[in-house]
């Protein structure tokens, strides 16, 4: 069903450099990202994860300016070509700091800011705010001010307020950093649902892989402005290397990994406690 | 600081509240031109003051407005002394019985009362309006979307640089920053460990900010529509013919000599 | 080290955010103080130097009241590092910000320069000597932050959600770095949500939620309790959740990665 679609996103020979800074930032990135998947980004600090997220609604290079080479093609369109306010309609973007990309004075008028741009009748306005605050289950925080809400809540309003404009790829960068494991989880579930129920394809940076490895699709680890590799987590995650380059493994794939190596076959690496127990299980727990 | 608490919205459901922005922009302009083209001596000025306090009342913002009075008050004294010993000095400093006396000392407080005046008014006027309406209202007015924003914008981050500023100052104070130490100016210089940080992570923070806005496409369509339109009803256009009729048959009397000026 | 004794603490016009806390971080111990967001913990670690002052009860610190003495007298003892780094950082070059707080507590200009190139040896920061703070990654101003604290040796060390945004390596150096001030007789505190980085690397945590202490005592041994977990908003270790599921199985492994790969290998042995 996935593969018959053209591709999501894809990047091709990406290379950037911010201006004013001697390196480049991304390094020939190559990534092709299906409709409907969940990706996740992950990698250590500074690799190149937040500069790419910018890259696929065309804030780079449109606003930020720099050397940019090769293309990025969002849905059959390249970003050079289209200004950003055009790729914010099929890309929305939540950013880390849950609080600063959350600037208007009530939740219900921070999630139509985007429809109002667009210059949507009223009534339409109306009813996708609506749309979305049911969809994130936040309609209770309808006439609250942005700032008075937890870091859980904010980063809800502020997919909400994407998820509105009905964006067929949503991008999170570091959604849950500066949240505390309950909303982190509660965000992380309401994206899942966002993906599985619209099917908006899902790109999500992500750090604390223990959280997300298993609702992902494909992963992307990147190292120094690259794509190291990209693939089915369990089969990306399942490498020495991974641990090398400073990405913290799940400890059931890391313990998987230690079994490997004293000989013990391991033919789907866990990315759960449970799918590692069941190792030892044989079946007879069930 | 007190001023500035006049200027804060309070959420209220009066009618005051729930007039036009544009409706009570007729009564500021309205009171206004009375207080400073129109009339000139204390008497008049008197009777325009006691002419807001029933709108306080109605809107359910006295006791706000009497602080923003307090903290006004400060400033219209220092205006009241200033006039009243340029004018003595003008007139070489005379005796207290004196008529000339009289002269300097009624035209000072005047000045004084015409502060406190214009204070209460545009008091009233952001005590009763929410800042997003009066947005809307400058937006209805022709004004450029942006400059509306803007204010919004500066409204709605100023409880988190509030919070903000309160955490670098305990950051500050927990690296041994003595705010109260030194002389005049050392006490200046020890806010910049403050203001910095501020500064700068308001900068990163008005980054961001245009990052999310762009994200969501600002500025795609010339034609913004808004999900709430302001709408200027009966009792609006009532309340602002009423100031209107009141106001011109002020500035007749006036004109014809039967007030005083 | 640092006493609390039934500490209650409110805002003015709003409700209590502590609500009765007693606790004790012993001379030399290495204690993280766990809970959700808004559970209370950055308030309560503001009374340990004197931010804060208790609404009731009582703060003793290395044997002083806190309501006493001065933040300035209290924050030589206690060191606070922030959350954001970007919340402090203020001077020029990484060289002046470590030096502040070291010139705030009068120290001679001789022993500023030594303690402020040690600090910055020691935390892999001297290449950034005279460059601006602003101009380095969100880990390297962390680790300013915390060098600017940690320059003038306070006994106490409290660093309220060190592992926040930062990548594993980081964390591990992080962790490194903590360990080396317990061994050298520090005692350090730190405040976070991060389970796992408490679970690897903490031996006593307290859990705090809702403004109330939930419990206190072995790390390992409050992190295996589920129903303690559930009701404070926290999730078990990935470590603990391998373990209770492995004891369904009749395995009961030390909590170590090793001792879990040992018990699975000689399960696999034993059964046909």
């Amino acid at each position: 069903m996935v593969s018959a679609l053209p591709p999501a996103v894809i990047f091709e020979q990406v290379s950037y450099k911010y201006p004013r800074s001697e390196e480049y930032s991304l390094k020939k990135v190559n990534l092709r990202i299906e409709q409907g998947e969940f990706a996740v980004i992950t990698g250590p600090s500074g690799c190149g994860k937040s500069t790419l997220c910018k890259c696929i609604n065309g804030l780079i290079p449109h606003s930020y300016g720099g050397t940019f080479k090769g293309k990025v093609i969002v849905h059959g369109k390249c970003t050079l070509e289209h200004p950003v306010y055009e790729l914010a309609q099929l890309v929305g973007l939540v950013f880390q700091d849950p609080e600063s990309q959350l600037f208007c004075s009530t939740v219900e008028k921070e999630i139509a800011f985007g429809l109002e741009n667009l210059g949507l009748p009223r009534e339409e306005i109306l009813a996708r705010v609506e749309e979305a605050l049911d969809l994130l289950g936040i309609a209770h925080l309808r006439y609250r001010a942005p700032y008075e809400l937890s870091g859980g809540e904010q980063q809800k309003v502020a997919i909400a307020s994407c998820i509105a404009m009905r964006p067929k790829v949503l991008v999170l960068d570091e959604p849950t950093a500066n949240l505390d494991p309950l909303s982190a989880k509660s965000v992380l579930d309401v994206v899942y649902a966002l993906n599985k129920k619209l099917g908006v394809t899902v790109i999500l940076v992500e750090h604390r892989l223990e959280m997300i490895s298993h609702l992902a699709s494909k992963l992307v680890v990147m190292y120094r402005g690259e794509v190291l590799t990209q693939g089915p987590p369990r089969k990306v995650l399942f490498s020495w290397k991974i641990l090398e380059i400073g990405v913290g493994l799940p400890k059931p794939l890391l313990i998987a990994l230690m079994l490997a190596e004293k000989g013990f076959p391991i033919e789907a690496p866990p990315l759960l406690p449970e799918e590692l127990v069941e190792l030892v299980a044989g079946g007879e727990e069930r | 600081m007190r001023v500035f608490e006049g200027l804060y919205y309070v959420k209220r459901n009066t009618a005051m509240h729930r007039l036009d922005p544009r409706a009570k922009l007729v009564y500021v302009l309205c009171i206004t031109i009375l207080s400073t083209a129109v009339f000139h001596t204390a008497l008049p000025m008197i009777m325009l003051f006691i002419s807001v306090i029933p709108l306080a009342v109605e809107g359910r913002v006295l006791r706000r407005l009497l602080s923003t009075l307090r903290g006004g008050a400060m400033l219209a004294a220092f205006i009241f002394i200033f006039n009243f010993i340029g004018r003595l000095w003008n007139i070489g400093f005379v005796s207290p019985s004196s008529p000339e006396f009289l002269e300097a000392l009624m035209p000072s407080l005047a000045m004084a009362l015409r502060f406190l005046t214009l204070i209460a008014t545009f008091s009233i006027f952001f005590l009763t309006t929410s800042p997003d309406d009066f947005a809307q209202a400058l937006v209805q007015m022709r004004l450029p979307y942006d400059y509306a924003l803007t204010f919004t914008m500066a409204m709605r981050f100023i409880p988190t640089l509030a919070r903000e500023a309160q955490i670098v100052a305990d950051a500050q104070k927990s690296r041994g920053l003595e705010l109260e130490k030194g002389g005049f100016m050392q006490r200046i210089r020890n806010y910049i460990p403050i203001l910095v940080p501020l500064i700068v992570s308001s900068f990163r923070r008005a980054e961001t900010i245009a990052d999310a806005m762009e994200s969501r496409a600002f500025g795609a369509s010339k034609k913004r529509s808004f999900l709430y339109m302001l709408r200027f009803k009966l009792s609006d256009t009532l309340f602002s013919a009423i100031c209107i009729a009141i106001t011109a048959a002020i500035i007749w009397l006036r004109l014809s000599s039967f007030l005083p000026p | 080290m640092i006493e609390v004794q039934d500490l209650w603490f409110r805002y003015p016009e709003s409700d209590y955010v502590l609500k009765g806390i007693s606790l004790e971080v012993p001379r030399q111990s290495y204690v993280a103080i766990l809970g959700e967001n808004g559970a209370g913990k950055t308030t309560l670690v503001k009374h340990f130097n004197g931010l804060l002052k208790p609404t009731r009860g009582k703060v003793l610190v290395c044997g002083l009241d806190t309501r006493e003495h001065s933040v300035a007298s209290l924050a030589r003892r206690v060191g606070l590092v922030f959350q954001n780094p970007d919340h402090q950082l203020f001077a020029n070059t990484v060289y002046e910000e470590v030096a502040f707080a070291l010139k705030n507590f009068g120290f001679p200009e001789e022993e500023v320069k030594r303690r402020v190139e040690a600090i910055l040896a020691e935390l892999e920061l001297d290449r950034y000597r005279d460059r601006s703070p602003f101009l380095l990654s969100m880990g390297e101003r962390k680790r300013v932050a915390l060098a600017s604290v940690l320059c003038y040796e306070p006994d106490v060390l409290v660093l309220d959600e060190p592992t926040t945004g930062q990548d594993h390596k980081q964390k591990e150096k992080l962790a490194e770095l903590l360990q080396r001030l317990v061994d050298k007789g520090k005692t350090v505190v730190v405040v976070t949500h991060d389970v796992e980085f408490v679970a690897d690397h903490i031996p006593i945590s307290i859990i705090l939620s809702r403004g109330q202490i939930r419990g206190q005592g072995k790390t390992l041994e409050l992190l295996s309790n589920e129903d303690l977990l559930a009701e404070t908003f926290l999730f078990p270790p990935q470590l603990t959740a391998i373990l209770w599921k492995l004891s369904k199985l009749g395995l009961h492994p030390a909590p170590s990665v090793e001792e879990v790969v040992e018990a699975m290998l000689q399960a696999r042995r034993q059964s046909p």
